[in-house]
């Protein structure tokens, strides 16, 4: 635990020293100032189209924190070979590995709990309205994250950080697209595509199940996204973080260095 | 005296390319240093050097083979815990300071923290950084690094010190620095494995030598043993030269013909007298030679190099 805990907070530091964290963090605090100067920001349902919007904006910039830092942490330090300072030492590979994931992830919780303040005074600034349930839309992007980040750290053990953001990026399209596209492919068409869609229907976990964005931002009218719901999010989230590191782990500890 | 690293018949390649057939980075390499000792790992560049470096500290996965640390067979954490590294020109995360860097460092290993900035403190003022000691690495030259590496590398006290190429980025008075703390940390009976392509650095630190070529120990012992297993001697003649090149030992060679200079081993030395002599040759001068370092290495990697070839 010590060591995964150095690891992790290496990561931090290392985020607090670069500009494009706070690029990322200031691009998306100002865009969603800007959020009511949509135009359709004047026709009524203002605090939900607020709230939708934000909660996009973050998710984006969530995601992109995320797959930019899993798909660079661990090639930044083979080709800097700052890695054969670390790994000479008294730790195991999965230590660093670990330590490097949960790193990014304190980075994610650090950024997304910065923007729930923005946006929870913001909110209450403009409209009077104290919303703490945007919490539980925060809380599936960091889920989503996670599976973001173990799956594009774990492509970044052999390959380029540029080909790792290119997987990530076709994994979270295929794993949205599953729920309707690929459910249909899978149901109707020719029988390539059946087998086709039915492979990927199988293996890609659903992520479209973490876009709770809408729900929280029409006040959870139509749907509550009770304990229950979070809970099983969580543990399916848990459950694909947990194979794609533990890949990740294997990978990296057979990997020359 | 205990072996601290032993290397049994080690194997490493890699792959070249797709179609390309594996090149052996090690090829049964076989190698031991004992508590205490330093030793000057040799070898022209892409000998398996820095691969071996890497396989001790578990940074590459060997093919096959033994490594012993301490007794135990294998790379274990364990084992790291008593082991200090120095990698080739060192990079670090440039918005550290040294204190951090080191403070960083000290918690891999487990140091408590009281522990930690006393050690700081002390390895600073050794590596001549004290200073610096809060300034980012950032505005560091690459011989400042160099030492930080240096200093990162004893932050454990180790038993075991393992330097890839310690004096590279360094000036000549920085060489000599490093050089007074090797010799200090002798002293404390620290064994030291420096690999580095610097001959006169090596001869002038390290007990003993090895020399790797194309991944095999093809020569090592110590320094003394070695120079004197190659040792040479001079023959010069005075007067004109008999014609007997044909009879010469295989040793023999005209170092400068014109001057009647003839170099050969010792082995050889008697039959060339008697030769010399039975063919009417004026000796004015036997000397013996002792082989410098640069002199013993080239001899034994081209001798490894031809033997390759053939």
């Amino acid at each position: 635990m010590r060591l995964l805990g150095i690891f992790a907070w290496s990561v931090v530091e290392d985020a607090m020293h670069r500009k494009v964290f706070y690029i990322i963090l200031a691009l998306t605090v100002l865009l969603i100032f800007l959020i009511p100067l949509l135009p359709s920001a004047q026709l009524g349902v203002q605090v939900d189209l607020m709230r939708e919007a934000a909660l996009g904006l973050t998710t984006i910039m969530a995601f992109i924190l995320a797959i930019i830092m899993g798909a660079t942490i661990v090639p930044r330090d083979a080709n800097q070979r700052t890695i054969y300072n670390i790994i000479s030492k008294p730790v195991q590979r999965w230590h660093y590995f670990m330590g490097k994931f949960l790193g990014i992830m304190l980075v994610v919780a650090f950024t997304l709990a910065l923007i729930f303040l923005v946006m929870v005074i913001f909110v209450f600034a403009k409209f009077r309205v104290f919303d703490p349930g945007l919490l539980k839309a925060l809380f599936t992007i960091f889920l989503e994250a996670s599976i973001l980040t173990s799956l594009v750290m774990m492509a970044s053990v052999y390959l380029s950080p540029l080909v790792s953001i290119f997987l990530a990026i076709l994994f979270y399209v295929v794993a949205h697209a599953k729920g309707d596209y690929l459910y249909s492919a899978m149901n109707n068409g020719n029988p390539v595509a059946k087998i086709g869609a039915g492979f990927l229907y199988y293996i890609f976990p659903n992520l479209e199940r973490f876009n709770i964005n809408e729900t929280i931002a029409h006040g959870e009218r139509v749907f509550r996204v009770g304990a229950v719901n979070l809970i099983l999010l969580t543990l399916m989230a848990a459950a694909f973080s947990s194979i794609f590191l533990y890949l990740g782990v294997y990978l990296f500890s057979r990997r020359d260095l | 005296m205990a072996a601290v690293l032993r290397i049994e018949d080690l194997k490493k390649s890699y792959k070249t390319g797709r179609k390309s057939p594996r090149r052996e980075a090690i090829d049964g390499l076989n190698l031991e240093i004992e508590a205490g000792q330093i030793l000057g790992l040799l070898g022209p560049n892409g000998a398996g050097k820095t691969t071996t470096l890497k396989s001790v500290l578990g940074l590459v996965n060997p093919d096959s083979g033994d490594i012993w640390l301490f007794g135990n067979q294998g790379t274990s954490a364990e084992a790291r815990k008593k082991i200090g590294f120095l990698p080739e020109q060192p990079y670090f995360e440039l918005y550290l300071t040294p204190r951090k860097l080191l403070r960083y460092f000290g918690k891999l290993f487990g140091l408590q923290p009281a522990a930690i900035e006393a050690r700081i403190s002390h390895l600073l003022s050794l590596v001549g950084l004290s200073e610096e000691a809060d300034l980012s690495l950032n505005c560091f030259s690459k011989g400042m690094l160099q030492r930080i590496g240096i200093a990162q590398a004893l932050i454990s006290e180790p038993e075991f010190l393992i330097l890839d190429e310690p004096s590279s980025g360094l000036d000549p008075l920085g060489k000599i620095h490093i050089r007074g703390i090797l010799e200090g940390l002798r002293r404390g009976g620290t064994t030291i494995l420096i690999s580095s392509h610097q001959l006169s650095e090596v001869e002038d630190v390290c007990d003993g030598v090895a020399i790797i070529d194309r991944g095999r120990n093809i020569a090592s012992g110590s320094l003394d043993e070695l120079l004197q297993s190659e040792e040479q001697y001079e023959i010069s003649l005075g007067g004109p030269l008999p014609d007997f090149n044909a009879a010469l030992p295989q040793s023999a060679f005209w170092k400068d013909e014109k001057k009647g200079r003839l170099n050969l081993r010792r082995e050889d030395l008697n039959a060339a007298l008697k030769l010399l002599m039975d063919n009417g040759g004026s000796i004015s001068e036997v000397r013996q030679k002792r082989l410098s370092l640069e002199e013993f290495f080239t001899t034994r990697v081209e001798r490894s190099s031809e033997r390759t070839e053939e």
